[in-house]
């Protein structure tokens, strides 16, 4: 537990260092506000440059409620260029430390495997839920202060619901950055893995069910309805349980030495 | 054909209630501006270790919004090397 505190303190300087803990939240607040304005200035954006004689806009438009607004946010710009922002950022969490002989040397010491994993997984979680967080209650103020006003527990569920998802993401990004050598092969894999399960919900109950992504689809459904879906706690469990596989499969990997440290 | 284009944009801007947006949309151009000037001030005071510079301010001013990200990801480690 000891060696556990010390790694994630590590790792807090590695990111004070690389300036993450000010630009990611930044880059969230901006992914937060951006919805919200783009949503309410649309029709007189569009009335005013699209050369819109003739044009009839649609006033529904303008009549969304602050719920819809909050899950767009969470679908159109989380979801999208928010995580792979986040991917982006943490494909070196592993693969840096492989790449210049880290990994190795930490493996010297007294330390397990488990606590260096942890450490990696819980400091790179708490920075990017920390993002993700911010970034969504500035856009609730948006919303709230543009739109309706929506229900604040709706608004604690859906976060919760959606920082699930959120852990998913970190923890299949290290489980890529430790198997895969290259940044831009890493990169690639989990953005198009993710995003895959992101596309696939709601095909089929069967995938839903398995499929992670399905959290950040329970949160905007918790936002729009605001009525919670039963199958949302199934939906983390299996979840975590995919989790706990992928910290396996870590574990297993860096244990038995697959990794090349050149 | 450019006064075409005038009237089209500029002339239509006059109805837009400029006074009324701008409370709301500072905070929004204060956040990207602030994100940008953040990359530029890193990569002017590490401008010594860098290895292109020049590419990455024109990166940081122009690519909107993920430039200044794709220079703290990828733009920095590089100089780690050196």
């Amino acid at each position: 537990m000891n060696k556990f505190i010390v790694l994630l303190k590590k790792e807090f300087v590695q990111m004070l260092r690389d300036l993450k803990v000010i630009w990611l939240p930044i880059v969230f607040i901006f992914l937060g506000i951006t919805q919200p304005i783009v949503t309410y200035y649309l029709p007189s954006i569009l009335g005013a440059l699209g050369g819109g004689q003739g044009i009839t806009i649609d006033p529904s438009m303008t009549a969304q409620k602050g719920g819809e607004v909050l899950a767009a946010t969470l679908g159109s710009q989380f979801d999208q260029l928010g995580f792979m922002i986040l991917v982006i950022s943490m494909m070196g969490i592993i693969q840096t430390d492989k790449a210049n002989g880290m990994l190795a040397f930490i493996l010297t010491r007294p330390v397990t495997v488990i606590s260096y994993i942890a450490g990696k997984i819980v400091s790179n979680y708490l920075i990017a839920a920390f993002s993700v967080t911010i970034g969504y209650f500035v856009s609730y103020l948006y919303v709230n202060y543009l739109f309706t006003d929506v229900s604040f527990s709706h608004m604690i569920t859906a976060l919760l619901f959606y920082l699930v998802w959120v852990l998913f993401i970190v923890s299949f990004t290290t489980m890529i950055s430790t198997i895969f050598n290259s940044q831009g092969i890493i990169a690639l894999i989990s953005i198009v893995f993710l995003i895959g399960c992101r596309i696939i919900v709601g095909l089929s109950p069967v995938i839903d069910f398995v499929n992670s992504a399905s959290m950040s689809k329970h949160a905007m459904e918790v936002l729009i309805s605001g009525s919670v879906n039963s199958k949302a706690i199934d939906n983390a469990l299996v979840t975590l349980f995919w989790i706990v596989l992928i910290l396996f499969v870590i574990n297993y990997w860096i244990a038995n030495k697959k990794v090349n440290h050149e | 054909m450019w006064k075409m284009q005038l009237h089209y944009g500029f002339d239509e801007l006059k109805n837009f209630d400029f006074m009324a947006v701008i409370p709301i949309i500072l905070p929004f151009i204060a956040v990207g501006i602030f994100l940008v000037l953040l990359a530029l001030i890193d990569l002017y005071r590490y401008r010594k270790t860098r290895e292109s510079v020049l590419m990455w301010t024109v990166i940081i001013l122009f690519v909107n919004t993920l430039g200044p990200i794709l220079y703290f990801v990828i733009g920095r480690k590089d100089s780690e090397r050196l």
